[in-house]
């Protein structure tokens, strides 16, 4: 059984239906990658996993067990945790204080203090900044926040939406870089992007998405393969 | 090649910027809709009572000059970090300030035209005649334009200007407002001794400042801030001196604010201790609100609300009149001390049950939503059906004073005392708060509500606990509010209360608890 599981869901927004039917399953410790155009549904796949939108029909469930319902802090505090799009660090807080916003749901301290020095060793350049208005840093670093802040929940499973969005090529890099050191310290990643051909590169398994429906699923360098991903999406 | 898309996307999605011509529209509305709605309130007709410099200035006069000069500031601080001097610069603002005083031209000829007194009862002919400057309908509308038009220009070209001569000129500007406004505080002040009183006599008459008085306070309010300036360029900028000694200098600075505020009523006398004291119930309020604007992020209008229930409360526990529950119950008569916790306990309760219903509206609809409910507590406690309970527009009379001891707390230098000591101890408490847990949860909230709630933020509980803390700091004010009067009117709770509370902390910076 995979530890996330999503079956056959719609979404509607008002009478829009932006999800016709979308199963996908991502297995304990897999990065899985979820690509396709502007629009096709994807943050709004992440938005009812979290539970933000409810679906109309199908049903969602981690590790067997439905989420249907649930409020959204409620699934947080499940384990499931989003470095939303557009990274939407609290740009008034503080490095830090973004950070421990992360593990709002934890209480275990010493624990939490240690994760921050993880977090530290992961994202060096934040170091300097921890004291810093999160607001008046980088994009780049502005998604290392982002990043550090959901790792500090320490979630069973990470979802994450498009973290190479207008970044430089070299931030790009280095972006994708950690999401694969994330996920060999053992930390299963549902990884939403534009950029296919880095994301299915890294991804063990590979959904894409076309308004509102999957259209095709593989592994990752399989999809890379795919004649009809390669006219799609990478030129 | 994604990465450029990406851009390409987030920039499509947003409009295209408005030109330059726009925006100076835009600013010259909203800057005269800010004139028309001070007129509307009646703000400004109330304010023009208030003399700055008799025969020259009114403060109602004042707001309008400042309206014209902001109008121009804010063009040039729209062009961004390299706005500098053009000739486009002046053409924007003298646009802008026309159409701001544009829009006050309107009110007038509409108010000539038609009784727009039935609707608006602020809009009166004293409002008329100084909106027209006793010049008649044409004239009126053409030193409206033209003069917010100028001093648009004046305003533009004063924010280009050299930063240290700005400085000094709003320096002098904001001191004789200051000496205008607070006329009868500093001449009651200057009573005593006659050198004194003769200086008292030459810039004061009984009404405001006289011309000679305004243009001395000028002179010397920007000579002293030319010269604390030169004084202080001499010693190392602010950023340059170490923490440790500039957060000395900051206690230091906050104790001896503390001892004056401490000593300063005690000198002044009972007048000025009412005074004062209000402005203590004002800062405490200011306090609780600034847990649900400034730390929550949730506008709320309907504040004076929770400030009323503290009022009554205590009112109905403590008060010597058939009103009081002590009259018709079991309940006795309790002591101020007794009262005023469950005051604000009941401020509490009222302050959740307030947040409930407006859980779930954000933004611009948050603030009309709190002010109709604000405005509904004050109508239930005007109306007759909860007259015989609460009194309607009568009011609760013969309310006690406090008694410390067998001392009475009954003159308003007391009762300053001990607004003074529950500040202190809110102050604390916000504070506490603003670095706790919760604190951080509010201000993600502020933030972001979907990401908060999505870091496992309980959205209900944190908000309904910013409403219910807010109201406790409200209710204690409204309690401390009924033993200062010793007696209490619905009319007492207006929206305007709500209105200058929030007010107090947009001036004192949203967040910023010492404020
Ligand atoms: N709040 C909303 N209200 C109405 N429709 C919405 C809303 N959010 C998204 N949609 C619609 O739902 C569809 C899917 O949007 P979604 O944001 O999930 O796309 P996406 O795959 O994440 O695209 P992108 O790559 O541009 O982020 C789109 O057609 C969009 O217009
Ligand atoms: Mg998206």
């Amino acid at each position: 059984m995979a530890l996330l599981e999503i079956d056959d869901i719609h979404v509607f927004y008002d009478k829009i239906e932006a999800l016709k039917g979308v199963s996908i399953a991502v297995d304990e410790k897999q990065i899985v990658t979820l690509v396709g155009a502007n629009g096709a549904g994807k943050t709004t796949t992440l938005r009812a996993i979290s539970g933000i939108l409810h679906p109309r029909a199908g049903e969602i469930r981690l590790g067997g067990e439905s989420l249907a319902d649930l409020p959204p802090h409620e699934i947080a505090g499940m384990g499931v945790v989003q470095v939303p799009e557009g990274r939407r660090i609290f740009a008034r807080l503080t490095v830090d204080e973004n950070l421990q916003m992360g593990a709002f749901s934890r209480n275990d301290r010493r624990a939490i203090a240690e994760d921050k020095e993880r977090m530290l060793a992961l994202f060096p350049r934040l170091k300097e900044r921890l004291k810093q208005v999160a607001g008046t840093l980088s994009g780049g670093e502005q998604q290392m926040v982002a990043t550090a802040r959901a790792l500090m929940a320490r979630p069973r499973i990470l979802l994450m939406d498009e973290p190479s969005m207008g970044l430089s090529p070299v931030m790009v890099e280095h972006v994708f870089e950690t999401i694969r050191a994330i996920n060999q310290q053992g930390v299963t990643i549902l990884l939403v992007e534009q950029n296919a051909l880095m994301a299915l590169g890294i991804a063990d398994f590979g959904y894409v998405m076309e308004s509102g429906r999957i259209v095709l699923t593989g592994r990752g360098q399989d999809l890379l393969e795919d004649e009809n991903v390669q006219r799609a999406y990478l030129g | 090649m994604m990465a450029g898309a990406a851009a390409r996307r987030v920039a499509g999605s947003r409009r295209a910027p408005p030109s330059p011509l726009q925006r100076a529209a835009v600013t010259g509305l909203v800057f005269g809709i800010l004139g028309l709605y001070l007129a509307i309130v009646g703000i400004l007709a109330m304010i023009h009572g208030r003399a700055i410099i008799v025969g020259v200035l009114t403060l109602g006069q004042a707001t309008l000059v400042a309206i014209g000069l902001g109008t121009g500031a804010m063009i040039v601080r729209g062009d961004g970090e390299h706005g500098a001097w053009s000739w486009s610069t002046l053409l924007r603002s003298l646009f802008a300030g026309a159409i701001a005083g544009g829009v006050l031209a309107l009110l007038v000829v509409a108010m000539d035209a038609l009784d727009l007194r039935a609707i608006f009862i602020a809009l009166s002919p004293a409002l008329f005649e100084m909106l027209t400057f006793d010049l008649g309908l044409a004239g009126g509308v053409l030193v409206l334009i033209g003069g917010s038009a100028a001093l648009a220009a004046l305003g533009a070209l004063l924010t280009l200007g050299p930063r240290a001569f700005r400085r000094h000129v709003l320096i002098g500007c904001i001191a004789v407002i200051f000496f205008g406004v607070f006329q009868e505080l500093i001449q009651i002040m200057m009573q005593y001794g006659d050198i004194i009183g003769a200086v008292r006599e030459t810039i004061y008459t009984w009404e405001g400042l006289t011309p000679e008085g305004a243009i001395l306070i000028f002179v010397i309010a920007t000579a002293i801030s030319l010269l604390a300036a030169r004084l202080r360029g001499g010693e190392r900028s602010d950023a340059e001196t170490p923490p440790a000694q500039r957060r000395n200098a900051r206690i230091a600075k906050a104790a001896v604010a503390v001892l004056l505020l401490v000593l300063f009523p005690l000198l002044a006398g009972s007048y000025i201790g009412q005074v004062m004291m209000l402005v203590g119930l004002y800062i405490l309020m200011g306090m609780g609100l600034n847990l649900e604007v400034g730390l929550a992020g949730l506008l709320d209008l309907g504040f004076v609300a929770f400030f009323a229930v503290g009022a009554y409360t205590t009112a109905l526990l403590t008060a010597d009149s058939p009103h009081a529950l002590a009259a018709f119950t079991a309940i006795p008569s309790l002591s101020y001390w007794e009262a005023m916790p469950i005051a604000v306990l009941v401020s509490v309760i009222v302050g959740v049950l307030f947040g409930i219903p407006v859980l779930g509206v954000r933004g611009d609809y948050l603030a009309v939503a709190t002010m109709g409910l604000g405005e509904i507590v004050r109508v239930i406690v005007q109306s007759d059906a909860a007259a015989p309970l609460l009194a309607g527009a009568q009011g609760i009379l013969q309310i006690p004073k406090p008694w410390l001891g067998n001392i009475e707390l009954s003159d308003p230098v007391d009762l300053f005392y001990l607004t003074l000591a529950c500040a202190a101890v809110a102050a604390y408490c916000a504070w506490r708060l603003e670095n706790s847990r919760l604190g951080r949860a509010w201000m993600a909230v502020r933030d972001d509500e979907d990401v908060a709630q999505a870091l496992g933020i309980n959205l209900v509980k944190v908000k309904l606990l910013a409403y219910g803390l807010g109201a406790a700091f409200a209710g204690l004010a409204g309690s401390i509010f009924a033993v200062m009067l010793t007696s209490i009117y619905p009319s007492s709770f207006q929206l305007l209360v709500s209105i200058n509370v929030l007010a107090l902390i947009i001036v004192g910076g949203m967040a910023a608890c010492p404020a």
